[in-house]
């Protein structure tokens, strides 16, 4: 055994036996613990005051020695041992040298970087380095390496500097690694040209051992600065000749191999220096070849050095021949059997191809061999190696492993990182569209939802566009390739545990191109995708996705099996409200005139433009028509007031509890037209901002700096308390403006780009706006110009009509010269038939609803992170937000909607809603209360006017509601209209004399929207 | 360059560890260098535990690269900058263990268990800062015996 036997202390013996046999980490724990107080006791008293059996055993100073190594033994077992280490620092001060290397061998392992303890260390430091006995100064240096921090470098750099030139060859090679971790310590105080020098002289020293450490300085330096040492390469080359001559002495021969450490780092820094430097380069291929050669004796240390010296080639200047050796040497790396020659085999080929792709070509073989290997090291190395090597020719190949590779690996870090390189290679090399969607349907499958949503949109985009040169046949011909691989996924086992990302994109594409499948009718899909749909595992958002692909594939079929008749029944009482309202509509349309579906779901239209009639003229006959037969027409002026309660406990929620009306009214605004009503309840909220903001340039940065209150914490509350103002008597008693905000109230829109909740505090309203007015016809001309400028960038833009009256949301409210928002976006493409999810009215034809679809940028901003948590008392404020938000290829719309909308005049009399005309609804103020929380969507407005209460109820009669209300004393009235038989329109108007301020409430934040717009631009 | 060198059993128990560079601690939330280096002298017993004998002896962990070799029940661990040559350093472990062969006379794990601080010795005579410093075994044993001499 050991050299000298044990020399232990029974104690220190009986402690390393008890680690040894220790059977757990908590029992490891224990000994030490009782180790650790055992030494606290005996290190306090010195040791010379020991009694015992120990004191017997052996000598104090000994003792004292042991007890450092058992505190190091401590701090090996990851234990505390802070408290002993001022010990160790005396003892780094012993005249015995065994006892000061101890000490700075305890020191130098546990003290922390910045300890203090470091510090008092550096005196004997400074007198060990200074010592005559080489010992002691080897010891010294030993320490400095590892105790010394930047701050003490300046107080022993000379020291170290003198002894470079030291009698013995151990202190000389110490010395110049130790003045280089100074230099890395503190080049300021140790530079780079006194290492230069030092480092010349160094390499020259008559003992090998310091040239030997002297080429790690020099490597290290050359990295740094390879202008440092082009001079010395001549120098280098002869070295590693002499060296391959076995000029050295034998003990530096490792397996027979002539100082292999040397002459890797020798090849090293030839391979650093040479790089872009032809004439440094040419100096040494010869030599590379040479060293090369005679490594190459089937051991480890020789690779090792054949293996440096590919490296080199590879890197310096190009020479055909050592690239050819280099080649040559990474192949049979590669076929090695061994994994570790085939790691540096595949490291060597990927670091060649780059530069020279034509030696990869007959590896190909061998390396996949090594992606299969079970060894994760080896597999990550050759898929970077893969990556490099991919072109036009090989991606096929290679993305197939991939794939392949990523269906098994477990490795989620990994499968990140493959997933997408795969997604690079395929969109860059791609060889014709069905193979791109062929990948991609399988990486979907295999990566799932570590696919980057733009992936699938891109696939998406690729299938409704075609491929651009407008080649409709093998357009067709690719949607059916893309049909038939969605098929079979929907019909494969599990189909219900694919990914989301999978099923939601194979829900759009059977649902627009499902007919295309050759191999499966129509009913064989519907039933599959209403199996699916019905699976509860799924999330809300692929369900949807499922459903709304049902629905158009009924309109395709043209009749409506069972099955789907059951799913849609289903979902008509889903807790989504988005979806059960498109279910709503869709078992009204089916019942009532299922002749429209075709027009609702036009087929292959995704990338179809869409025709917006912005003056809702389809209305007209029926507005008309309901006007003859005695409906009244639309009276905004009733909704007012009760749009301030709302203000009331929305904004004053935080600092009033206890909601009150306001009995007086309200002295007379000064801010007119623009000023938009604060509202209560997150929906609401959520609803205005998507659809009204300001004008850029109405002082928006003192509105944000009037917080009232943040209405963020207290949806549900807010809704009740909504529902109750209209409840048992709230507008017919004292239907009175109670918000102190509102008569001047601005609605600060949600700037675009601003995330979640955040941004609705800058939703306060504020007195002050009073030049909106004057700069609407001005702002109108830039949101026009920022639509051209900004088509098809943002998605979802602001809606078209506001340019109309209302300003469009700005990206920043608070600038004025922030650019109108961007692309109106009426020509929505219903690429994924996001109209459906938004427009719970019947859409009749392709005309897809910009009002829906366009706040989508601005609903995605508030809704970040509360559509989840949305109460189900709250209903509609989700369908936007839901459709926006998770439906994963809503962003799609991006690159579709690229025109910009005109805006248009407005001049019908009537609302119209898609082609539905508003019908009056004949109820009472009692049930306009009650029907008034139930409206999710809430569109505040303002409109400049001189108008009057009756005036504005016969207004909004004229529009196609039916004044529920006019109530003289608050100067409000209220109105209520029916659209498509479902959804539900409830305004409030109050008339100020110079204003009216109106709040239009529905349960689809489309209708809200539009018809805001509507009015507010008839009214003027 | 090297960053640590490590010497553990099977069962994670460390028998030497050297830091040529302190860990980096990230923004020092809730630990310290002295923390970090027993966090991560256990993820690197995990790690070269848990790998089969077939494969590789290299490891790419965070920014460095672990090579480790087995001997017996011993796992000896380099790390060390990425663009290092493994197989080097894989060596390198070979020759510190024909050291300890030499010096100990056919070593096994309890001549470590019991002289880690010779090992230590040892050690600072062939590796310093971080670099190989000498590589010639006559020249590192005689002066390790020279030290002990001095006992």
């Amino acid at each position: 055994m050991a050299t000298g036997g044990l020399n232990l202390s029974s104690e220190f013996f009986q402690l390393l036996k008890a680690i040894g046999e220790s059977k757990s980490k908590q029992e490891e724990d224990r000994i030490i613990a009782k180790e650790v107080a055992r030494l606290k006791q005996k290190m306090e008293s010195p040791p010379s005051n020991q009694t015992g059996p120990q004191a017997a055993f052996t000598n104090p100073k000994k003792l004292a020695k042991e007890f450092l190594v058992r505190l190091l033994y401590v701090s090996m077992l990851g234990h505390d041992n802070s408290w002993g280490l001022i010990r160790a620092v005396e003892m780094a001060a012993s005249s015995s040298l065994f006892h000061k290397r101890t000490g700075y061998l305890v020191c130098g392992a546990c003290l922390p970087p910045d300890h203090e303890f470091r510090f008092m260390l550096v005196n004997q430091m400074q007198r060990d380095l200074s010592s005559p006995n080489v010992l002691e100064c080897s010891g010294g240096v030993l320490a400095c390496t590892s105790i010394i921090t930047s701050d003490m470098v300046p107080a022993v750099a000379g020291e170290v500097t003198k002894l470079l030139s030291h009698d013995s060859a151990t202190i000389r090679k110490k010395a110049i690694l130790c003045l280089q971790r100074f230099y890395q310590l503190a080049p300021e105080v140790v530079t780079q040209e006194e290492m230069k020098k030092h480092v010349e002289k160094a390499l020259c020293d008559k003992d090998p051992a310091v040239m030997g450490s002297t080429l790690n300085v020099i490597e290290s330096l050359s990295l740094e600065n390879k202008a440092l040492f082009k001079h010395i390469v001549p120098s280098l080359v002869a070295i590693l000749k002499q060296i391959g001559d076995r000029r050295l002495p034998a003990e530096y021969d490792y397996h027979r191999l002539p100082a292999p450490w040397m002459q890797m780092k020798l090849i090293r820094i030839l391979g650093i220096l040479g790089q872009a430097d032809i004439v440094a380069s040419q100096g040494m291929y010869e030599i590379l070849n040479e060293a090369m050669k005679k490594a190459d004796s089937g051991i480890n240390a020789g690779y090792a050095v054949v293996y440096e010296c590919v490296k080199t080639i590879v890197s310096i200047y190009p020479n055909a021949a050592l690239l050819d050796a280099a080649a040559e040497a990474i192949s049979r790396f590669i076929q090695s059997r061994s994994n570790n020659l085939k790691y540096l085999g595949v490291t060597g080929l990927a670091m060649i191809v780059e530069s020279h792709p034509k030696y990869a070509a007959q590896h190909q073989l061998a390396v996949m061999d090594c992606l299969e290997d079970p060894d994760e090291t080896l597999q990550v190395k050759t898929l970077d190696l893969l990556y490099r090597m991919t072109n036009p020719v090989n991606v096929e190949f290679i993305s197939e492993k991939l794939v392949h590779f990523l269906s098994q690996t477990p490795d989620l870090f990994l499968k990140q990182v493959l997933t997408d390189r795969v997604c690079k290679i395929a969109e860059r090399y791609a060889p014709n569209n069905a193979w791109y969607c062929k990948t991609i349907t399988q990486l979907l499958r295999v990566s799932g939802d570590l696919v980057q949503q733009e992936v699938a949109q891109n696939l998406m985009s690729l299938l409704a566009e075609g491929t651009g040169d407008d080649d409709e046949e093998s357009d067709m011909l690719l949607r059916q390739t893309a049909v038939e691989m969605m098929v079979k996924q929907l019909f494969s086992e599990h189909a219900g545990a694919l990914p989301k990302i999978l099923l939601e994109t194979m829900a759009w594409c059977l649902g627009e191109y499902g007919y295309l499948s050759a191999e499966t009718s129509l009913d064989m899909l519907l039933e599959q995708l209403c199996e699916l749909a019905e699976t509860r595992s799924l999330p809300i958002t692929t369900r949807k996705c499922l459903v709304t692909a049902v629905m158009k594939l009924v309109a395709q079929a043209g009749t409506c099996p069972p099955a789907a008749a059951a799913v849609i029944d289903e979902y008509t009482r889903s807790k989504d409200m988005d979806l059960q309202a498109r279910c709503l509509e869709f078992q009204t349309i089916l019942t009532h005139c299922p002749q429209l579906l075709p027009e609702i779901f036009p087929v292959d239209a995704s990338a179809e433009d869409v025709q917006v009639d912005p003056n809702l003229s389809f209305l007209d006959g029926y507005v008309q028509q309901c006007l003859h037969q005695g409906a009244q027409p639309y009276d905004a002026s009733i909704y007012d007031d009760d749009d301030d309660d709302d203000d009331g406990y929305g904004y004053g929620g935080a600092s009033q509890p206890e909601p009150s009306f306001k009995m007086t009214p309200y002295e007379k605004p000064q801010t007119p037209a623009q000023a938009m009503m604060a509202m209560a309840g997150a929906g609401q909220l959520r609803s205005a901002a998507q659809s009204i903001s300001l004008p850029p340039g109405s002082g928006g940065g003192s509105m944000i700096s009037q917080p009232k209150a943040d209405t963020t914490p207290q949806l549900s509350l807010n809704t009740r308390n909504v529902a109750n103002v209209w409840g048992k008597g709230g507008l017919s008693q004292a239907p009175q403006p109670a918000s102190t905000q509102t008569p001047t109230t601005t609605h600060i829109p949600t700037p675009a780009p601003a995330p979640s909740w955040g941004a609705s505090k800058t939703s306060v309203s504020t007195p002050k706006a009073p030049e909106l007015p004057q700069k609407t016809a001005e702002q109108l001309e830039r949101e026009r110009q920022a639509a051209a400028l900004f088509g098809g960038i943002v998605p979802g833009a602001a809606p078209v009509p506001s340019a109309m009256s209302l300003p469009v949301p700005a990206p920043v409210p608070a600038t004025p010269a922030a650019p109108p928002p961007p692309a109106p976006s009426a020509p929505e493409v219903d690429l994924l038939d996001l109209s459906i999810w938004d427009t719970p009215a019947p859409a009749p034809g392709p005309v897809v609803d910009s009002f829906d679809v366009a706040p989508a940028s601005l609903a995605i901003v508030e809704t970040v992170s509360d559509t989840e948590d949305e109460p189900v008392s709250v209903p509609a404020p989700a369908p936007i937000p839901a459709a926006t938000m998770d439906d994963p290829f809503a962003s799609m719309m991006g690159g579709l909607q690229d025109e910009p909308l005109e805006s248009f005049p407005a001049a019908s009399s009537k609302f119209e809603y898609n082609g539905v005309p508003m019908a009056p609804l004949q109820i009472t103020t009692a049930q306009f209360g009650q029907q008034w929380g139930n409206c999710a969507a809430t569109t505040p407005t303002s409109v400049q006017t001189t108008m009057n209460l009756t005036a504005l109820l016969a207004k909004l009669e004229e529009v196609g509601a039916h004044p529920v209300e006019a109530i003289a004393a608050s100067n409000e009235g209220i109105a209520a209209g029916m659209i498509g038989g479902a959804q539900l329109v409830l305004i409030h108007g109050r008339v100020t004399g110079s204003s009216v301020e109106m709040t239009i409430k529905s349960t689809d934040t489309g209708i809200a929207t539009s018809l805001a717009l509507f009015l507010s631009s008839a009214m003027r | 360059m090297i960053r640590f060198f490590l010497l553990q059993n099977r069962q994670g128990k460390t028998r030497l560890s050297k830091w040529y560079t302190p860990p980096t601690v990230a923004n020092n939330i809730g630990t310290t260098p002295e923390l970090e280096k027993v966090r991560m002298e256990a993820e690197v017993h995990r790690l070269v535990t848990a790998r089969d004998k077939k494969y590789t002896n290299f490891i790419e962990y965070n920014n460095y690269k672990l090579i480790y070799r087995r001997y017996a029940g011993l796992f000896f661990t380099i790390a060390v900058d990425v663009n290092d040559n493994e197989l080097s350093y894989l060596e390198t472990i070979h020759l510190f263990v024909e050291l300890l062969d030499s010096y100990f006379n056919n070593v096994c794990e309890l001549d470590i268990v019991f002289h880690f601080n010779k090992v230590y010795s040892i050690l600072d005579e062939f590796m310093l800062a971080g670099e190989i410093e000498e590589t010639s075994k006559r020249e590192i044993l005689d002066r390790v015996k020279l030290l002990d001499k001095m006992e």
